[in-house]
C-alpha cells in the first residue's frame, strides 16, 4: 500500500500517499469539528480571513506573489460538510521538482507557507485585522445569498435542509447572514484560538516526494525488498520531518478531538409522513429533488445501499435515466446520489414544470420496482462494475485519493481501496431486495415558477 | 509513426496519419491506471453551411444539428443505446459538442477493448428514424431550457453577440427549441456522411498503451470508407469591427455577472505564432487582472470583486477573442480598472520582475494539465482541431519575451475592440 499514517501528537496526524502518477505534489490540511448552529458561520468565515494574510506575509497579493514565484503553486481553502462535521480545508498544489525548467526546492517552502497561513495569522489588538474581517464578512454574505444563483444546487441544498430540519446536517455549510453582524475581529480571533486547540488536525501529503536523491539511487541499486522497504521508510520520514520540525506545528498541543465519528452502521430515522415542499421562483425549468431514507439495520448496509443507488439512478443504465429520460422524455438530467455518511439517497431531475406529477409518478414506480425485486442479475453486475470502476479511479486523482483516506480517517473502520472493492463485490441481489423494502420517501422538494 | 518528445514534461506523443486520412495520436502513460480514448470530428455548431464533397450539393442546416447528431449517434438499430452498453461495462462514457468539433469518449480502468469495440462501432453506424429523431426533441428541449436558466450561459452568448454581427459563434450550440423542431433524419444523414468521414476525424488515446499495439487495434476496427475530397465550409466574411460595445439583461442572480471581451482581429493563420501569442495573452491577462495585480488588489479590497475573474483566449480559424468573466456589484468599475492597467502597461512597458514571475506561473499552469488521462486527451484533441500540437505550449514558452508580449498587448488589447455583457439582478 502506498499509504502511511503517523500520529505526531494526540489528535494530529500526518498521512503520506506516495505516488508517481502526477506532475504535482499536493498538500492538504483538514481541521474538523462537530457541526453546530452556534459556530457554523464563524467557522465558515475563518479560512476566508486566514487566507488574507499572516504575521509574516501580511496581505493577499504578497501571498499570491509568493505562489507565482513557485511556478504558480495553487493555494485554495474552503469549508465542507462531511456527515455531521464541519471541515475547514486548505490545499496547496505545486509542480514536482522533476518538471521544473530549473532546479529549485519547492516542498519546504510550500509547507512553510501553508502552515504560516493556517497557524500564524495576522493579529492586531487581540483580534484579526479589522479590514480583512469586514470585507470577508461581506463576501460570505454574498456567498450565502448567492445560493439561489444555481437553481440545481439550490434545490439540492433546500431538500437537505428540509429533510434534516433541526439537525446538524440540515445546516448550510457557509452559515447564516443573521450571524454575521455579531462577529467582530476580536470574538472571531478568540473563537479561532479555541478552534485550533480543539479541532482534529489531519495533514496529507501526496506525490513523488523523495526529496533525497541519494535514497533513490540506493533503491535502484538494491535488489532485496527489505532494504527497499527501509529506504522507503526513510523517505517517508523525511517529508514528515519537515512537517514535524515546523515551528507552528511544534507549538500545537495534543488534543482529544471532538468530532463525529462516521459509523458503519447508521441510526434509524423514525419513519414519518412523506414531506412535500414546493417553492416558487422565476425559472423556466422545474427542479425536483427527492430524499430517500433507509430503516434497514443490515450488516453491510452502506455497500448494499451504494449498489441500490447505482441501479436506481447511478448512470445511463439506471432505472431513473432509462424511464424518466429515455422512455418518457421528461428530463435531460435524471439520476440519484448516495450520501454515505447520512445513509441517504437524493434523486435529482430537471423537468418541464407541467410534467411534475408524471415525473413524480414515474420516479415512484421505479422505487416500487426496486421493492418488488424488479431488477436483474445483469443490473446487479452493471451497478457493481460502475462502482468498482470509480473506486479503481480514485488513485488517478490526487485530491480524490486524499478525500478517500480522509473519509476512512473519520470513519470507525478502515478499508483499503481493494477491501472496499471486495465489499461491493460481495453484495448480492437478495441484499439489495431486502434493503429496498426498508427504503422510504422522506422528502419531496420541487422548485417551480 | 512520428514521435514527438517533450524533454521538459518527460512525455512522448506518437502521431500517425492513416491511409483513410484519419489522424491518431497516442500519449502513453504507463504509470496510470486509467485509460482514455476520444474520437472527434471536425464538425461543430459553427459549421452550418457547407458543400458536400461527393455530390457538390450546398447544404444549409438548422441551428443545433451537430449537437443533435451527437445525441442520436448512441441509438442502435436493435433498440439498444451505446451509452448504456458502455456504462454496463463500467466505463465512464460521454460525448460533447463545441463550436468547432464533436467528440465521443470514454474513460476506464478495465474492459478498454470491449469499450473500444462499442465506441468505434456506434460512431461508424448511424441510425436515424423519424420516430427516434422526434423523441430526442423533447430531451434536447429540456437541455436548452436548462441552459436558458443559467445566467452564465446567457451572459456569454450576449458577449458573443456584442463582438460579432453574423459569425456563427453566436449560434447556441444546442440550437433553439424552434430550430431543432426542423431537424429530420435526412439532414442528420447529410451531415453524418460529410463530416464523419475518417479524413475529417482525429482520435486521441492516453493511458498505459504500447503505441504500435493500440494503433493496430484501432486500425482493425475501422470500416473501409470511400475517400472524400475536402469539405468546403462556407462562413460569413470576416467582420472588421465589433457589433455593439454593451449589452445587459436581467435575471434572478444575487450579484451581477459580467463578461469583458476583446475581439482579436489579427490574422492567426500561422499556428506556431498563434501558440506564442496565446502564451503571451495568458501572461498579460494575469498581469492585468490576475490575483497579484494592483488592480485586482484594489477591487478585492473594495469588495468590487470577490474572486479572481476567469480569463480565456478562445479562437478558431473563424473567430478569436479574449473573455474575462466574473461577478461584481460594479462591473463598470472592473472594466475601468482593466482599461487603466492596459494603458499603464502600454505607456510604461512591462516590469521585468512582474513579467518573469507571471511567466513562471503560466509555465506551472501548463505542466498541471498533464496530471490526468482525460485532461491530456481532450487537450490534444481540441488543440489538434485548431492545427496545434499541445506540447508547443511548453516548447515555445521560452520564445515569449517581454518585448513580444508588449507587441501583443498593443495589437490585441484595443479599446475599440472591447465589449461588455452584464446580467443584472432582477429586483425581487
Amino acid at each position: 500500500m502506498n499509504y502511511n499514517k503517523k500520529e505526531i501528537k494526540q489528535g494530529i496526524n500526518i498521512h503520506n500517499i506516495k505516488t508517481n502518477k502526477f506532475k504535482t505534489n499536493l498538500y492538504a490540511v483538514f481541521l474538523a469539528v462537530p457541526l453546530n448552529r452556534e459556530n457554523v458561520t464563524k467557522n465558515a468565515l475563518l479560512p476566508a480571513v486566514l487566507r488574507r494574510g499572516t504575521s509574516n506575509i501580511n496581505s493577499q497579493d504578497l501571498i499570491s506573489k509568493k505562489l507565482e514565484e513557485m511556478y504558480g503553486a495553487s493555494f485554495d481553502c474552503g469549508v465542507e460538510k462531511t456527515g455531521d462535521n464541519q471541515i475547514i480545508k486548505f490545499y496547496l498544489e505545486t509542480i514536482n521538482e522533476a518538471f521544473l525548467p530549473e532546479k529549485e526546492e519547492l516542498d519546504k517552502k510550500c509547507l512553510e507557507l501553508l502552515f504560516d497561513i493556517i497557524l500564524n495569522p495576522l493579529v492586531e489588538n487581540n483580534g484579526f485585522k479589522p479590514e480583512y474581517v469586514e470585507s470577508e464578512k461581506k463576501k460570505l454574505k454574498q456567498i450565502i445569498e448567492g445560493k439561489i444563483d444555481n437553481k440545481r444546487t439550490y434545490s439540492f441544498e433546500r431538500c437537505i435542509e428540509e429533510m434534516f430540519k433541526n439537525e446538524p446536517y440540515g445546516l448550510y455549510k457557509y452559515g447564516y447572514v443573521e450571524d454575521l453582524e455579531k462577529i467582530t475581529p476580536q470574538n472571531l480571533y478568540e473563537h479561532y484560538k479555541e478552534f485550533i486547540k480543539k479541532c482534529k488536525i489531519d495533514i496529507f501529503v501526496s506525490g513523488n516526494l523523495d526529496d533525497n536523491i541519494e535514497l533513490n539511487e540506493q533503491k535502484q541499486q538494491s535488489n532485496d525488498t527489505e532494504t527497499e522497504k527501509s529506504l522507503n521508510q526513510m523517505q517517508a520520514n523525511s517529508i514528515c520531518k519537515i512537517i514535524e520540525s515546523n515551528k507552528h506545528i511544534q507549538e500545537l498541543a495534543p488534543r482529544k478531538p471532538e468530532y463525529i465519528v462516521n459509523k458503519e452502521k447508521s441510526e434509524i430515522i423514525p419513519k414519518r409522513e412523506e414531506n412535500t415542499v414546493e417553492e416558487k421562483m422565476q425559472v423556466g425549468q422545474g427542479n425536483l429533488v427527492i430524499g430517500l431514507s433507509s430503516n434497514s439495520q443490515m450488516e453491510n448496509e452502506k455497500y448494499v445501499m451504494s449498489v441500490y443507488n447505482a441501479i436506481l439512478g447511478g448512470g445511463a443504465n439506471s432505472k431513473l435515466f432509462q424511464n424518466v429520460r429515455e422512455k418518457n422524455s421528461l428530463a435531460y438530467t435524471a439520476g440519484s446520489t448516495f450520501r454515505r455518511q447520512k445513509n441517504t439517497i437524493f434523486i435529482r431531475c430537471g423537468i418541464e414544470i407541467g410534467n411534475y406529477q408524471k415525473a413524480l409518478d414515474t420516479i415512484k414506480e421505479q422505487i416500487e420496482d426496486m421493492k418488488n425485486g424488479n431488477f436483474t442479475e445483469e443490473d446487479m453486475e452493471n451497478a457493481k462494475k460502475l462502482i468498482v470502476s470509480s473506486i479503481k479511479g480514485i488513485s488517478s486523482e490526487q485530491d480524490t485519493e486524499i478525500t478517500y483516506y480522509y473519509g476512512q480517517e473519520l470513519s470507525d473502520s478502515f478499508s483499503t481501496l481493494d477491501e472496499y472493492i471486495e465489499k461491493i463485490n460481495n453484495v448480492n441481489k437478495q441484499n439489495v431486495e431486502e434493503l429496498a423494502k426498508e427504503i422510504w420517501v422522506n422528502t419531496v422538494y420541487f422548485l417551480r415558477d | 509513426m512520428e514521435i514527438i518528445e517533450s524533454l521538459k514534461l518527460k512525455e512522448k506523443e506518437y502521431i500517425e496519419k492513416l491511409e483513410n486520412g484519419m489522424t491518431v495520436i497516442i500519449i502513453p502513460k504507463p504509470e496510470l491506471d486509467k485509460k482514455y480514448v476520444i474520437w472527434g470530428t471536425h464538425f461543430g455548431s459553427i459549421d452550418n453551411r457547407f458543400i458536400m464533397p461527393n455530390s457538390g450539393e450546398e447544404v444549409f442546416i438548422p441551428d443545433g444539428v451537430a449537437h443533435f447528431l451527437e445525441h442520436k449517434m448512441f441509438e442502435q438499430p436493435n433498440g439498444t443505446n451505446s451509452l448504456d452498453t458502455m456504462m454496463a461495462l463500467g466505463l465512464d462514457a460521454n460525448a460533447y459538442t463545441t463550436n468547432d468539433h464533436t467528440a465521443y469518449l470514454f474513460e476506464c480502468t478495465d474492459h478498454f477493448y470491449e469499450g473500444l469495440d462499442e465506441l468505434m462501432d456506434y460512431v461508424q453506424h448511424p441510425y436515424f428514424t423519424d420516430e427516434n429523431v422526434e423523441k430526442e426533441k423533447g430531451i434536447i428541449a429540456q437541455e436548452i431550457k436548462m441552459y436558458d436558466d443559467e445566467p452564465g450561459w446567457r451572459l456569454y452568448m450576449n458577449a458573443m453577440d456584442c463582438m460579432y454581427k453574423e459569425n456563427p459563434i453566436k449560434i447556441d450550440i444546442a440550437g433553439s427549441v424552434d430550430s431543432i423542431s426542423k431537424i429530420i433524419p435526412d439532414v442528420l444523414y447529410k451531415c453524418y456522411n460529410t463530416f464523419y468521414n475518417p479524413s475529417n476525424m482525429i482520435m486521441v488515446v492516453c493511458g498505459n498503451f504500447k503505441p504500435e499495439e493500440i494503433l493496430e487495434e484501432i486500425k482493425r476496427r475501422i470500416i473501409p470508407h470511400q475517400k472524400q475530397g475536402e469539405i468546403k465550409r462556407i462562413y460569413p466574411d470576416k467582420e472588421k469591427g465589433i457589433n455593439k460595445p454593451y449589452m445587459e439583461m436581467e435575471m434572478e442572480v444575487s450579484l451581477p455577472l459580467f463578461v469583458i471581451g476583446f475581439k482579436d482581429l489579427e490574422n492567426n493563420s500561422n499556428k506556431e505564432e498563434l501558440v506564442k501569442k496565446h502564451i503571451a495573452i495568458e501572461i498579460l491577462l494575469n498581469m492585468i487582472i490576475g490575483k497579484s495585480s494592483e488592480e485586482y488588489k484594489e477591487l478585492y479590497e473594495k469588495g468590487i470583486l470577490l474572486s479572481e475573474p476567469d480569463m480565456d483566449y478562445e479562437f478558431s480559424d473563424e473567430y478569436a477573442h479574449i473573455v474575462i468573466s466574473g461577478q461584481s456589484n460594479n462591473p463598470e468599475k472592473v472594466k475601468e480598472k482593466i482599461e487603466e492597467a492596459i494603458n499603464k502597461f502600454k505607456e510604461k512597458g512591462l516590469e521585468d520582475e512582474h513579467f518573469n514571475r507571471i511567466r513562471k506561473k503560466v509555465y506551472g499552469d501548463y505542466v498541471v494539465e498533464y496530471n490526468s488521462v482525460g485532461d491530456i486527451a481532450r487537450m490534444f484533441l481540441s488543440d489538434k482541431m485548431k492545427g496545434i500540437n499541445s506540447f508547443d505550449y511548453i516548447e515555445k514558452y521560452n520564445d515569449v519575451t517581454k518585448e513580444y508580449a508588449e507587441t501583443i498587448l498593443k495589437n490585441v488589447f484595443k479599446k475599440e475592440n472591447m465589449v461588455m455583457s452584464v446580467v443584472k439582478s432582477k429586483k425581487m
